[in-house]
């Protein structure tokens, strides 16, 4: 019989029910889900075909001199628990890295991360990092949690959208169809992006701003909200602190001095900021638009700024939706496969960990993390030996991948376990088959917080199996802790080492998720946060002063690249371009560039073109559209045939180390 | 032949049925009401199915390129309004299609007539849920009684069972008419005429549709598919006429535009399959919009006043 | 128990001869016989890669034979192929026997099924041929031209010429008035859809009837026989109702000519 499951694509986190193999069924969407209601996307209907891929890892192998040969799962746990032992002993434990991953679930995360630490290093990281730190640490910094604070369902109540960093249509299908849903009925939607994404055309407000100037456009509409005094006081009075220092600084930013940094008219300025902080409740949606930045964490801030000054926060229908690109981002994020984050959001060196001593019956590192591009990066340099990675493919879709390829090559040993054979995956030492999401049990986190459950409907195909069994077994075999029964017994720990996830049973998170904090103050969950106080106590204001982005254009590198998704296919592609309908209708990369940079470059439509940065070079089919303004180019990061990373340098923000993927100077020439 | 059942003898109607076909049904999954593989007649819900049936004739995702004879199959609990898209599209692909037409004739629907309106579906302005085209119809006109309209092809299940009466026949006949007034009627007879190429409605829902694909996947009628090969295999896949590679070729895409594709769906349905099959392809079940994330209507495009915009 | 045939499957082809005809055009000879009329279309394959729908460019007679654009992910490896699937033919053919004056005008790769129409009629009828392509490059069977000045009135027009072309150069509409008693033919039309629209414009100026005009249109036929939907044109589907319309038939459909 038809089971339900979470689609493992984006951070909505929609419920499917999935029918058995044999079945002449296909995936719905759950029509009982509060994420969903029986609603899909395109990739929800047609994207799960990979799990079904001739193409899946069916056994073990081992790289012997580039042939990859089949081993049995005894050896490969021997081989993975015995030389991850073996370089701790000659080079110590901060040599080795462990990277999960965010389509994992919270319970393979979890243990990911706790074999880390166990094994004696914070160097333990995932793609968290290339989205949502920012959102982590400056959320946390601000308001202290840094997570989506309102529910989906919450929308309803929503009378202004303000959509800044995030195409929500394509990246987000249901959110997006939700928030057009409500607009429908009348409510204000103000978007902030340099591309006329969908959601621009409905807007009331289109403010087309310069990538990268972020801070300069949040600051300028706060001197609006200050200057006529629009901000909520009663709230900034009781709610918040440091709103004279925040004052002094936006006052600055008068938005016909910023107009000259951003490209927006004032009007517009004036216009969204009066709808934003009047039109009440108002709720922020942003993705990589905001976090991809040099000033990613202070995007982040000023975001929140925004919503505290104007009483947007703990609200029905008000709020910040930081939108989680990965189906489980927020969860392994929770689970604290970060370098500077234990479960629960504890940092690795406040005084909190204890617990974690405790409850893994082990001493715990002193020393601070890598980061996901610091661990390539010092693998280069020689002092990361080996590296355990779990379902990423960062050779597509990481920044300056010419460093990450010269980190892996230099590796010792490399473990990489996923679905399929990835570009990255072709490169280790030893490649674990896992099952896919449709295979295994365990829950997922979506972008509203909502704990939600997945089942085995299917069989892996071969040998291949669970991640959390892999991860089990390696765990074990290096005397990290005793076998774990199964998934449960794993969430069960969970529970313990995060008070936020302590009161979810399986029995009551299915089959409609629940989300944290779901504990003995808030049994059934919490669909609004910071109704009453935020876990800082009071909501802090930052004042965040504009600096340019990382790079600029000049006379050789005249335009400004930024990179993303589109709507068909998914991150490096191993998924949907297994899926015959969303590789017919996105089959190639492209650059989008705007028909007055297209002429005056000669370029015509579907013509190839040399894309050129200063760290690297690529060729790609151009598409003339004007959905981007003249200026700007875009390329999807998707395709390994022209991987946009080549062209992306390693410039990082200094607080959460997210590279700026947003804002690469280019040239492009036919 | 008409014939009348209670419960009980309903259970062995699924007795007799089921040894010699593979027996499916609705079945309630949290509260989904879905196709499932079943083994007793208890596990039949009999409710609003999640998507409809088309899935037993034609594969969401199947290897063409080897034909094998199909299992006999009943399928139990089929809404009226799915069952009737079978015989709207066996006018443009039965006889044509060998997979499909090998499983039309291997397969018994059994449907299930609704005796109250649901919620949404206009099914009484296509005719109404009693079918004058159906294999084995039954209607739950009163708590343990059943109406069962069986064509003759099934008689020899029927052996045994009494045939209903004039009574019991008016009874049903009543309770549909009265079906088919309680519903709001909307006036699809002459749609066709009165639709417009250039109304601004294409637009408008080109605006909002993020092409999902839900009104095409969980249509009773959409029949098109995409056929694409992988590794020995040639996949037929469903597909959907809202995307762009629907129509693209080498040369270019007729249908470039979002707004063009979503006129072609609505001209399909109420205009070029009346013309050329003379009929709508459309049942009333609504679930295109029920299914359709950004609410996009179809009984607007019904409704819709075409001559004031 | 009936055996299904299934329609799906193609016949695996040996492909006895290749002929480049310019840099991105290939013909190539099938190890089979013809069994179809001209204008009518087979879908052929490479497992692994998909299908294509391409007319056939032989007469009945001949073996089957097709003239390929390598343009799409099938049509650009078919050239390297020892054995493609095979399946068809689909569609109907030109009404090339209803009528005894024909004046046939095709557009760059349009120009096979008019080719198979040549060999067809084998000069038993007047058949006038307008053919043009972009530059003399472009031109394909150039090696039989001769030959079918034998069967027909051939004017072969380019729109650029070159240093070695000393033909005609302009569109093919330039060149219809030069078709000696117009009115009374039948136009058979194949290329790209603006040739088309002006052509028929033209031919209608000319006095031809519209229901004497026929139009050879192209769309993505995936299955070839009227089941998988993608081909439509208003209520016809190319593959089943065409690909030969009746203009008169056609001439209200807005989809016509995109």
């Amino acid at each position: 019989m038809a089971q339900i499951s979470v689609c493992p694509y984006c951070g909505t986190g929609c419920q499917i029910v999935v029918p058995e193999k044999d079945e002449p069924f296909s995936v719905s969407g759950y029509k009982g889900s509060p994420v969903n209601n029986g609603k899909l996307c395109i990739k929800g209907y047609t994207g799960l075909n990979y799990s079904f891929s001739k193409e899946r890892l069916t056994y073990p192998l081992f790289n012997e001199n580039g042939n990859f040969i089949r081993i049995s799962w005894e050896d490969a746990i021997e081989l993975a628990a015995n030389k991850l032992l073996k370089i701790r002993e000659e080079f110590g434990p901060d040599s080795v890295a462990f990277q999960s991953s965010a389509k994992c679930t919270n319970e393979e995360n979890y243990l990911m991360q706790k074999m880390a630490r166990v094994f004696g290093t914070n160097n333990i990281d995932h793609c968290a990092r290339s989205c949502h730190s920012p959102t982590a640490l400056g959320l946390i910094n601000t308001l202290g949690t840094g997570a989506a604070t309102g529910s989906i369902k919450s929308l309803e109540g929503t009378n202004t959208f303000f959509i800044i960093g995030s195409n929500t249509t394509e990246q987000h299908p249901i959110i997006g169809s939700k928030i057009i849903s409500e607009v429908k009925k009348g409510k204000k939607l103000i978007v902030a992006d340099p591309r006329k994404i969908k959601l621009a055309e409905l807007a009331d407000i289109h403010m087309q701003f310069r990538p990268g100037t972020d801070v300069a456009l949040l600051n300028s509409l706060m001197f609006v909200i200050v200057k006529e005094k629009l901000y909520d006081k009663e709230f900034i009075d009781s709610r918040t602190e440091g709103f004279n220092e925040l004052r002094e600084e936006v006052i600055k930013y008068d938005p016909i001095i910023t107009s000259e940094i951003t490209g927006v008219e004032p009007e517009l300025v004036y216009e969204a900021a009066r709808t934003y902080a009047t039109n009440r409740p108002s709720a922020i949606f942003y993705a990589m638009g905001i976090t991809q930045h040099i000033h990613g964490t202070e995007n982040v801030m000023n975001v929140s700024n925004l919503a505290l000054i104007t009483g947007n926060l703990g609200k029905y229908g008000s709020g910040i939706f930081p939108l989680r690109g990965q189906n489980n981002v927020q969860g392994s994020s929770d689970m604290g496969a970060l370098a500077e984050f234990y479960p629960g959001y504890i940092r690795w060196d406040s005084d909190k960990i204890e617990k974690f001593a405790k409850l893994w019956n082990s001493t715990l590192p002193k020393k601070k993390g890598l980061t996901l591009s610091e661990m390539f990066d010092k693998a280069a340099d020689g002092e990361i030996k080996a590296i355990y990675l779990m379902g990423e493919n960062p050779l597509i879709t990481e920044a300056n991948i010419a460093r990450v390829e010269e980190g892996i090559d230099n590796l010792e040993f490399f473990i990489v376990q996923d679905i399929f054979m990835t570009l990255t995956a072709a490169k280790a030492d030893l490649v674990l088959p896992a099952a896919s999401s449709l295979e295994k049990e365990g829950t997922f986190t979506n972008t509203e917080r909502r704990i939600q459950r997945i089942f085995p409907i299917y069989k892996p195909p071969g040998e291949a199996k669970p991640d959390w069994w892999i991860i089990n077994k390696i765990g074990s075999r290096m005397n990290l802790w005793k076998e774990y029964s199964g998934p449960e017994e794993i969430f069960n720990e969970i529970r313990e080492a995060i008070y936020n996830y302590s009161g979810a049973t399986y029995e009551n998170i299915y089959p409609v998720g629940k989300q944290w904090p779901i504990n003995k103050e808030n049994p059934d969950g919490t669909e609004i946060l910071h109704t009453r106080s935020f876990p800082l106590g009071k909501g802090k204001l930052v004042p965040i002063k504009f600096n340019p982005p990382s790079e600029s254009v000049d006379g050789e590198y005249d335009l400004i690249m930024t990179t993303g998704r589109n709507y068909f296919h998914w991150h490096s592609g191993t998924m949907t371009r297994l899926s015959q309908i969303l590789e017919r209708e996105a089959p190639e990369p492209y650059i989008e560039i705007n028909s007055e940079d297209a002429y005056e470059r000669k370029i015509r439509n579907g013509q190839l073109v040399n894309v050129k940065s200063r760290h690297g070079e690529i060729r790609i089919r151009a598409k003339v559209t004007n959905l981007v303004p003249k200026g700007i180019v875009f390329i999807p990061f998707h395709y390994k045939e022209s991987r946009v990373n080549l062209l992306v340098g390693e410039n990082l923000d200094p607080i959460s180390k997210i590279p700026e993927f947003k804002v690469v100077a280019v040239k492009v020439m036919p | 032949m008409i014939y009348s059942l209670n419960a009980e003898e309903m259970a062995q109607l699924y007795e007799r049925i089921s040894k010699e076909f593979e027996t499916y049904g609705t079945v309630d999954i949290q509260g989904d009401i879905t196709f499932s593989r079943i083994e007793s007649y208890d596990e039949l819900r009999i409710g609003r199915s999640d998507k409809p049936p088309k899935e037993f004739l034609i594969g969401r995702n199947e290897n063409v390129l080897v034909f094998t004879e199909p299992n006999k199959k009943a399928v139990f609990g089929v809404m009226s309004c799915d069952l009737k898209g079978f015989y709207i599209m066996d006018k443009q692909i039965y006889g044509k299609d060998p997979f499909y037409t090998a499983r039309r004739d291997n397969t018994v629907f059994i449907n299930y007539v609704c005796t109250e309106p649901c919620e949404t579906g206009f099914c009484s302005s296509f005719g109404g849920p009693l079918l004058n085209d159906y294999q084995i119809q039954v209607i739950n006109y009163e708590n343990d009684k059943y109406l069962i309209y069986a064509d003759d092809a099934y008689k020899s299940f029927f052996e045994g069972f009494k045939q209903a009466s004039k009574e019991e026949i008016s009874k049903v006949e009543k309770l549909m008419h009265n079906f088919n007034m309680k519903q709001k009627k909307h006036e699809v007879e002459g749609i066709e005429n009165r639709i417009k190429w250039n109304s601004k409605l294409w637009d408008e829902y080109a605006k909002i549709c993020i092409q999902c694909g839900a009104c095409n996947y969980s249509c009773p009628t959409c029949y098109c598919f995409d056929l694409n090969d992988v590794g020995e295999e040639r996949f037929r896949e469903w597909d959907s006429c809202i995307l762009a590679g629907f129509t693209k070729t080498s040369a270019g895409n007729p249908r470039e535009s979002l707004a063009s594709r979503l006129r072609q769906r609505f001209y399909h349905k109420f205009v070029y399959y009346k013309k050329s099959k003379g009929e709508y392809l459309c049942t009333g079940c609504n679930r295109c919009t029920d299914d359709c994330p950004v609410d996009i209507e179809i009984k607007e495009v019904i409704d819709h006043d075409y001559n004031n915009e | 128990m009936t055996t299904i045939m299934n329609s799906f499957k193609p016949h695996e082809k040996r492909i006895a001869r290749k002929i480049k005809e310019t840099t991105d055009i290939f013909t190539i000879e099938i190890d089979m016989e013809s069994n179809s009329y001209p204008g009518q279309f087979y879908e052929l394959s490479i497992l692994g890669i998909g299908e294509a729908p391409i007319s056939a460019a032989s007469s009945s007679s001949e073996k089957l034979k097709f003239t390929i654009r390598s343009i799409g992910h099938v049509t650009s490896k078919i050239f390297e192929q020892d054995v493609i699937g095979v399946r068809g033919p689909y569609g109907n053919y030109w009404p090339f026997k209803e009528y005894d004056r024909i004046l046939a005008i095709a557009g760059g790769i349009g120009i096979p099924p008019i080719r198979a129409l040549i060999h067809e009629l084998e000069g038993k009828k007047d058949l006038w041929v307008i053919y043009g392509a972009r530059t003399p490059s472009d031109l394909v069977y150039k090696y039989e031209f001769d030959q079918w000045r034998n069967k027909a009135n051939l004017i072969l027009t380019v729109d650029r010429g070159d240093e070695s072309w000393n033909g005609k150069v302009g569109l093919v509409t330039k060149y219809i008035p030069e078709i000696p008693d117009l009115k009374n033919m039948a136009a058979f039309l194949i290329g790209p859809p603006i040739m088309m629209e002006n052509s028929v414009k033209d031919l209608l100026k000319y006095g031809l009837q519209p229901e004497n005009i026929f139009l050879s249109l192209e769309r993505r036929m995936e299955c070839g026989f009227g089941v998988c939907g993608h081909c439509n044109v208003g209520h016809f589907y190319v593959c089943e109702d065409g690909p030969i319309f009746r203009y008169s038939e056609v001439s209200n459909l807005p989809e016509l000519f995109l």
